[in-house]
């Protein structure tokens, strides 16, 4: 049999919160822009899925710089949300994303329910959207974001006022790991109605200059993402799926520092039902079209005919 | 205004020609790029900037890691790091060779240290916005202040060539003569091998008196454009280097109703656009806003970026 038509015979496919995904690679939220930034490198309809920058109801300026530094195999980032509001949002980036032949989830935050309420209220009708994350674990935003991913009972709360008025599109409720027990707020996504869950957001951290003696970042402390966080990432994806996920039949999106498709199958054995690359793309643009190359060649070297069978075949 | 950005932007891979030491921390990366890549920085502008990989770079061995260095070079590194051209050239007929000015102070410069002749490496650009031409003017005052020397270097050149008329006066400023990013010859004038096809003058200016001006390269420049009043309207000012540097030109500028573009720096994961880190504070239509510099810059016009 020649390479190519084996090829063909993989499924690298996946069903995922009731959507039928091309491959089990998305592209992470705040590190894709709307699309048309990566689209200078690839073509993004070749990605299992896209996840836009957040979505506020207003635009927001973001926070002073420095807002990124790097540091030991990773960076910190405390952007603050920084994007052009819901309004400019429909006029500007939704023609350009109703063009990708790809999932599109539109990222969304806010400050109380009744703003994340309505952002997917207004865009939950448009057929160029297949569905949103909810991000309510913004480590570096005063008000929301992750004042709401550590209350269980807000959890809750805000993932069912999602769901209510997303006209039926799946909801991703999107995790931090600052907290205790991981399980009892995905546990309270679950409860909440949400069609996947995906986990994990960044962890909050500091880098100091000893000269100056201060922060690097304005914002003094920032999200810690890159390799430095993958096996915590592998970690948790893997409790959350023995504990909660799996037993629920809830798909899990896994993300945290994945670079290359073995770290991508990591997360897939680990539970996840599809991967996201996050901070890799800032240095080679082009990572998740390697991601699904690489997830590819695996299947078909370890003879795997569906990269489903993949999906928390950790032994 | 004339077109300053050049839109093929992408990923390609370099050559390095040559990598030297110029003094001390300063060394000049000679990159010549592969077919496609020339072809799309053919086009670049003087001020423009790509991202170069240093992640798959070796570290220099043990002794020949500076000891100021030492501890921030064990850092595993994952991020690009954003360099403007010192020049860029055309070599054998099409291929695109790019020299780079680079200061060794952290764990990516000192792994490029060790980038020799034949070694490959990825370059993504040309990204951002570069200098303006200005073709109605007649007296071009470039300005760098420490570091920011190498734009104005490829500026100087790509002036001279384009615009041969051109009255070009650079002013360099350092804290000491050594922290110039280029040997001068200070005994009969003052010469810059990599400024010798200038036509105008260098002016040196230096915190300590080591060398030309004593004071800020600001004052010095301020103190030219008295002793010389050359018409306003004729004249523009080109500037990069340390923020409070750029505040205090764009600041004479605005008060001698100047032209000036300034070339900002700031932290950046991506340098196209992704990441929303490198946020510049400027004025759009009298509000207060966020540009990026990446993308609205690295050159901005003086009178539209809020010095903080």
């Amino acid at each position: 049999m020649s390479k190519d038509s084996l090829n063909k015979n993989i499924d690298i496919s996946v069903d995922f919160a009731g959507l039928r995904l091309k491959n089990p690679v998305l592209t992470a939220s705040g590190t894709c822009g709307y699309a048309d930034e990566l689209s200078d490198f690839f073509d993004v309809s070749g990605l299992g899925g896209f996840i836009t920058k957040s979505i506020t109801l207003q635009p927001r300026a973001g926070n002073p710089t420095p807002r990124v530094v790097e540091t030991d195999s990773g960076m910190l980032n405390a952007i603050g949300l920084a994007n052009i509001g819901l309004e400019r949002f429909i006029a500007e980036k939704l023609p350009i994303i109703r063009e990708l032949s790809t999932a599109v989830f539109v990222n969304v935050a806010g400050k109380s329910i009744e703003e994340y309420v309505a952002v997917i209220g207004k865009l939950a009708q448009d057929d160029g959207i297949a569905g949103f994350e909810l991000n309510i674990s913004c480590p570096n935003v005063k008000e929301g974001g992750i004042t709401f991913g550590t209350d269980p009972a807000q959890v809750t709360k805000i993932t069912k006022a999602a769901k209510d008025v997303a006209a039926g599109k799946p909801l991703v409720v999107k995790l931090t790991p600052a907290v205790t027990d991981i399980t009892v707020t995905a546990q309270a996504a679950v409860d909440g109605g949400a069609d996947a869950l995906s986990l994990i957001n960044t962890f909050t951290a500091m880098a100091i200059n000893i000269e100056t003696q201060k922060p690097i970042l304005a914002n003094r402390t920032g999200g810690l993402s890159g390799p430095a966080i993958k096996p915590i990432a592998v970690y948790l994806v893997n409790k959350v799926y023995n504990e909660v996920a799996g037993p629920a039949g809830v798909p899990i999106m896994g993300l945290g520092g994945i670079r290359n498709a073995s770290d991508a199958i990591e997360f897939l054995l680990a539970g996840a039902t599809t991967v996201a690359v996050g901070t890799a793309s800032f240095a080679q643009p082009q990572t998740a079209m390697r991601v699904v190359e690489g997830i590819r060649q695996y299947c078909q070297r370890r003879k795997i005919a569906k990269v489903e069978d993949l999906i928390g075949h950790l032994q | 205004m004339e077109k300053n950005q050049s839109v093929t932007k992408g990923i390609f891979t370099a050559e390095v020609v040559a990598n030297t030491v110029v003094r001390d921390c300063f060394r000049r990366i000679s990159l010549v790029l592969d077919a496609d890549g020339s072809s799309a920085f053919a086009e670049a502008m003087p001020g423009q900037f790509a991202e170069l990989d240093m992640c798959g770079a070796a570290l220099p061995v043990g002794s020949a890691i500076p000891k100021e260095l030492a501890d921030c070079a064990s850092r595993q590194i994952i991020l690009r790091r954003p360099f403007s051209f010192a020049d860029i050239t055309v070599k054998g007929g099409s291929q695109i060779e790019l020299t780079i000015l680079y200061h060794v102070l952290g764990p990516a410069t000192v792994r490029m240290t060790t980038l020799q002749a034949g070694d490959r490496l990825s370059v993504i650009g040309p990204l951002g916005n570069g200098f303006s031409l200005p073709r109605s003017k007649k007296t071009a005052l470039l300005v760098a202040g420490g570091m920011g020397s190498p734009p104005l270097e490829h500026l100087s050149r790509f002036l001279r060539d384009t615009q041969p008329n051109l009255d070009v006066q650079f002013f360099a400023g350092a804290r000491t003569l050594e922290n110039f990013p280029f040997r001068a010859n200070t005994n009969a004038g003052v010469s810059v091998s990599e400024f010798s096809h200038l036509q105008g003058k260098i002016h040196l200016a230096t915190d300590d008196g080591s060398a030309g001006f004593t004071g800020f390269v600001t004052d010095h420049v301020a103190k030219w454009l008295k002793d010389n009043a050359p018409v306003t309207d004729d004249t523009i000012i080109y500037a990069c280097g340390p923020e409070p540097m750029l505040a205090g030109i764009a600041k004479l500028a605005g008060d001698k109703k100047i032209d000036c573009e300034v070339s900002m720096e700031r932290m950046m994961a991506c340098g196209i656009g992704l990441c929303q880190s490198c946020a510049v504070k400027a004025t759009s239509a009298g509000d207060s806003v966020y540009k990026l510099c990446c993308k609205d810059g690295p050159v901005f016009d003086s009178e539209d970026v809020v010095f903080e």
